[in-house]
């Protein structure tokens, strides 16, 4: 039970994340440009993340077996953890300037606006790259944690995948403007810590090792995780003014 | 191409973003395999844990005074 939602919860917190991306490219290029062209090119990115979700997702979890499966994919997540940790850390201390969805809304009309011929095409291809380039996270965090997850995993993970992707669609659709208020640095944290602890569970069990209380050990590495970056935060914080 | 090419780019960024800093994880985690194989005490594990959060405490602190002395 707490595997499968922490399962859920990894992949509906990690899509909802690049889903608020994607969706600021798209509002971008329908709002200016009309909504045809830029819908068929997220159709179609969809359609190619989901085939790679059932192609890579399917391999994993009948071909490779349980053990090397956890090491590897296990590696891979903690690298991938460690990596948003790292930009949520810099971003909480204020060395880098947070994500703001309201500049790159402004960035995808600048880009718009400079391409006056074939219209259509143009809007077609920047919602495609948009969607596919940040859905490419998503099938990772999917498919890597529901991979990992034992049998049924990888269906709850795609549940949580599109949940997210359905909740920040309609929720898009609704207020018709980049998403601004969504607080994406903070869920980047706790997702790279989500994922770092689960990564670190998962390829040291595929390295053979024994975790005491089995899964309740990843909330012993999220403290551990959490702990660190706070004490990146302060003693960069303390060496510097803070920028942003 | 450039397509592919971003598309590439985006996969290797999901793990990479220092060269330097993927090795020292990555060394961390082989370190903790060759110990985990000679060593089996529940827990230590941990370990791993440990030196990859003190790796990122070095690494983001490190990034930051090379970004403050640029400015």
């Amino acid at each position: 039970m707490y595997a499968q939602l922490l399962t859920f919860g990894a992949a509906f917190l990690g899509s909802a994340v690049e889903s608020v991306e994607a969706l600021t490219i798209v509002l971008a290029v329908g709002l200016t440009r009309g909504w045809r062209s830029p819908l068929y090119g997220t159709v179609v990115a969809l359609v190619a993340l989901a085939i790679l979700v059932l192609v890579f997702g399917q391999l994993i979890v009948t071909r490779v077996p349980e053990l090397t499966l956890k090491l590897i994919i296990g590696t891979l997540i903690v690298l991938f953890g460690l990596r948003w940790l790292h930009k949520a850390i810099l971003r909480s201390a204020g060395v880098i300037a947070m994500h703001d969805e309201n500049k790159s809304y402004e960035e995808t009309l600048k880009e718009l606006h400079g391409s006056v011929l074939r219209q259509d095409w143009v809007a077609f291809v920047i919602a495609l790259k948009g969607v596919f380039l940040e859905g490419m996270e998503v099938v990772f965090i999917v498919v890597a944690v529901g991979g990992t997850s034992g049998s049924g995993g990888l269906p709850i993970a795609v549940a949580g995948g599109l949940l997210a992707m359905i909740v920040i669609a309609v929720t898009g659709v609704i207020v018709r403007k980049p998403l601004a208020q969504v607080p994406e640095n903070t869920l980047k944290y706790a997702v790279g810590v989500v994922l770092a602890s689960i990564g670190t569970f998962w390829a040291a069990e595929g390295m053979g090792a024994t975790w005491p209380l089995d899964l309740a050990s990843v909330l012993g590495l999220a403290a551990i995780y959490f702990g660190a970056s706070r004490v990146a935060v302060m003693m960069i914080r303390r060496r510097k003014p803070v920028m942003a | 191409m450039r397509f592919l090419r971003a598309a590439v780019a985006e996969v290797i960024g999901l793990f990479v973003g220092d060269w330097a800093q993927t090795g020292v994880s990555v060394g961390i985690l082989g370190i903790g395999w060759f110990v985990l194989s000679r060593i089996h005490v529940a827990g230590i594990a941990f370990l791993i844990a440990i030196a990859l959060a003190a790796q990122i405490v070095y690494a983001t602190t490190l990034e930051a005074r090379e970004r403050a002395g640029r400015s």
